[in-house]
């Protein structure tokens, strides 16, 4: 059996996926980025690796692609993808429906539209700033004295939205600290947060041409206030994966490495 | 491919807008003549002793004194100029030429002459309008301008010769700068071109920024050079894009888009090669500067026109020059809070996707970008989705 390797070195969390040439995913790790991208890659690929009995190091794989931030890092890689067409195909081949996505990673937003084959037909992406993305999110949970996950959840409960008006990741927080100590709810911030996040998607969702069916991907896609705030504002169905929506960039990563690796013979 | 002989020299040229040459040419008594926009002919800048030096903001880090000026809502470029000239960059300049192509640089020149930018007692800046179209008496009123607010005040403080025959003869030497430009921007669009889009575009700078005499010697050895240099057998590139937008004096960011596998094979933007190096034709039944005005006039791409000929003029040239350098997808881009652009971006970026059929990556971006990441990934997946719809196309799947 042959094997081919993804791996999506990103801001915040280093994702790989390995695949066997039936197109079938046999292991799969996300972990905490490091501050070198190279040692972030090497301790992924010795993660899902070491899940496959076939293989000993990541020489053994057939053709192995980087991607994401870090995607020019990847020892061993024979080349690398940008993360914007390896979110495409990896959710292309998890559910051929969808033909839109919103990737909200560590520290940017993108609005993906996928054409019939897996590849981008258009995409747009946010500017230098970090308001809506995970880093954003982050530093909100951390004024909530909250782990993600529970932050994830807070505005679910909310009766009323509490508009946050600050754009800036650093204003927000500040915003949100006020708020707080003016003794608002929680929760009816919390949705606040989410749905100024969700706006930021809708424009990049609408700028990429996103007209059907949307799927989140990305760390944040595990954020359900959020995934109700976008559905609410792009008046469409949020798609859930049947996979990890997180991997989604190292599996597509996996995947036109498995095509390239196929064809290369 | 070999390194070319003369391009880490051209390089450092470019690190400081007063180079080794502009030096070499103010100690043999030129005067430097700064000025920022197209709608400047340099060409009159460059009569007697006077030479054009189209001045950028190498290096910029922080613009924050600038922005204190002229607020956050203003071109980086203009900004950018600010910044340097009041860090004294632009202490060695003899005289300012502005002119009102936008209020962005209006606003930039306005800060040249309250901020005291230049201590040298003869200094000064001096503004023009700009009309907005083309007719007999649009151009007459343009070439008055340049008359009495350029070349008149240029006399009066220095005493240059800017009659029309020296205007002739300064556009000779232009001419020849133009012709060689022209000659080595042709080779672009051989299949596998003998000079990169990053290397074309930091010899056109150096066009525009050093003195015409002291650069020509070293453009002559390098046209000669790239006609005996051979490509590398496989071309690196894994596609070939156009370039259209707002000002780009930076070759950093064609580096970036090269870097993610796109050839840049033309450069229709401010400060790039077309327009801006084409050979001007003069006859000698009338005077040339009106020549010279209403030629800059008709060749200019600038997305301040709105008449409707210019307009679809920039749409059509656009679409001509990616047909014939053979590119595959257009970027458009825009410095940031350039008006003029943004609109033009914004609609037109569309249009050459919509009605011409273009792949089109539509950008905006700052004064400086060598380092953006998130740039460098939109390219690249731009040149993936270039280089696959190639791919199903030799395939016969489109």
């Amino acid at each position: 059996m042959k094997y081919f390797g993804g791996c999506d070195v990103g801001s915040t969390f280093t994702k790989a996926v390995i695949m066997d040439e039936t197109g079938k995913m046999v292991a799969d790790t996300t972990i905490r980025s490091k501050i070198n991208s190279e040692q972030s890659a090497i301790a992924a690929m010795e993660e899902v690796i070491n899940q496959v009995p076939d293989l000993a190091s990541s020489k053994d794989l057939e053709y192995l692609i980087g991607t994401g931030y870090g995607r020019n890092k990847v020892p061993f890689a024979d080349e690398n993808i940008s993360e914007i067409s390896c979110h495409a195909m990896g959710v292309h081949i998890t559910d051929p429906s969808v033909k839109a996505i919103i990737d909200i990673g560590g520290q940017d937003v993108k609005g993906i539209s996928i054409d019939t084959d897996g590849t981008v037909k258009n995409f747009a992406m946010n500017d230098k700033c970090s308001a809506g993305t995970g880093r954003f999110f982050e530093a909100m949970a951390r004024s909530f004295e909250m782990d993600l996950s529970d932050f994830s959840k807070l505005s679910l409960t909310a009766k009323n939205v509490i508009p946050i008006t600050a754009q800036c990741t650093v204003f927000a927080e500040s915003e949100v600290i006020t708020l707080v100590g003016e003794g608002k709810p929680m929760d009816e911030i919390a949705a606040g947060i989410e749905m100024a996040v969700a706006k930021r998607c809708f424009v990049m969702a609408k700028k990429a041409g996103a007209t059907d069916s949307i799927t989140l991907t990305g760390g944040c896609a595990k954020n359900d206030g959020l995934k109700e705030a976008i559905e609410h504002v792009l008046k469409l169905k949020v798609v859930n994966l049947k996979t990890d929506p997180q991997l989604m960039g190292a599996l597509g990563a996996a995947e036109y490495a498995r095509q390239k690796g196929l064809a290369k013979k | 491919m070999k390194d070319l002989k003369h391009l880490i020299y051209f390089e450092s040229l470019l690190e400081n807008a007063d180079n080794e040459l502009v030096k070499q040419a103010q100690a043999e008594g030129g005067l430097a003549i700064g000025y920022t926009c197209f709608h400047i002919p340099e060409v009159i800048l460059n009569c007697g002793n006077m030479f054009s030096v189209r001045l950028r903001a190498p290096n910029t880090g922080s613009i924050d004194i600038a922005t204190y000026y002229m607020s956050n809502y203003t071109c980086e470029y203009a900004r950018a100029l600010v910044e340097r000239a009041i860090e004294g960059g632009y202490q060695f300049l003899d005289a300012m030429i502005g002119v009102d192509a936008c209020s962005m640089m209006n606003r930039a020149m306005e800060h040249f002459e309250i901020l005291n930018i230049n201590e040298k007692p003869t200094f000064f800046v001096t503004h023009t309008d700009m009309p907005y179209k083309i007719t007999d008496y649009t151009v007459d009123g343009y070439v008055k301008q340049m008359r009495l607010r350029v070349l008149d005040r240029l006399s009066e403080v220095y005493g240059v010769d800017t009659s029309d025959a020296a205007i002739r003869q300064a556009v000779e030497e232009h001419n020849e700068v133009c012709r060689i430009i022209s000659e080595i921007g042709e080779m672009r669009k051989a299949d596998n071109p003998v000079i990169t889009g990053y290397e074309f575009h930091v010899l056109n700078l150096v066009t525009y920024t050093c003195p015409k005499k002291l650069i020509l010697p070293y453009l002559r050895e390098t046209l000669e050079e790239l006609k005996q240099r051979e490509p590398d057998a496989k071309s690196p590139f894994r596609a070939r894009v156009a370039i259209v937008g707002s000002e780009i004096d930076d070759p950093s960011l064609t580096k970036l888009i090269e870097g993610c596998g796109a050839l840049v094979v033309s450069d229709r933007y401010c400060f790039g090669s077309t327009p801006g190096r084409e050979v001007l034709e003069l006859k000698d039944d009338e005077d040339a500067l009106t020549q010279i005005c209403r030629h800059y006039m008709e060749v200019s791409e600038c997305a301040r026109y709105i008449a409707d000929e210019k307009v679809m003029q920039r749409r059509e040239t656009a679409d001509r020059l990616a047909r014939e350098f053979k590119a595959e997808g257009i970027i458009y881009e825009q410095m940031k809070y350039c008006d003029y652009w943004g609109f033009e971006r914004a609609l037109v970026s569309h249009i050459m996707h919509d009605e011409y059929g273009w792949p089109v990556l539509s950008i905006d971006r700052l004064y400086n970008n060598g380092n953006s990441g998130q740039l460098r990934t939109r390219c690249q997946a731009f040149v993936e989705s270039l280089e696959i719809k190639r791919i199903h196309k030799e395939e016969g799947k489109v």
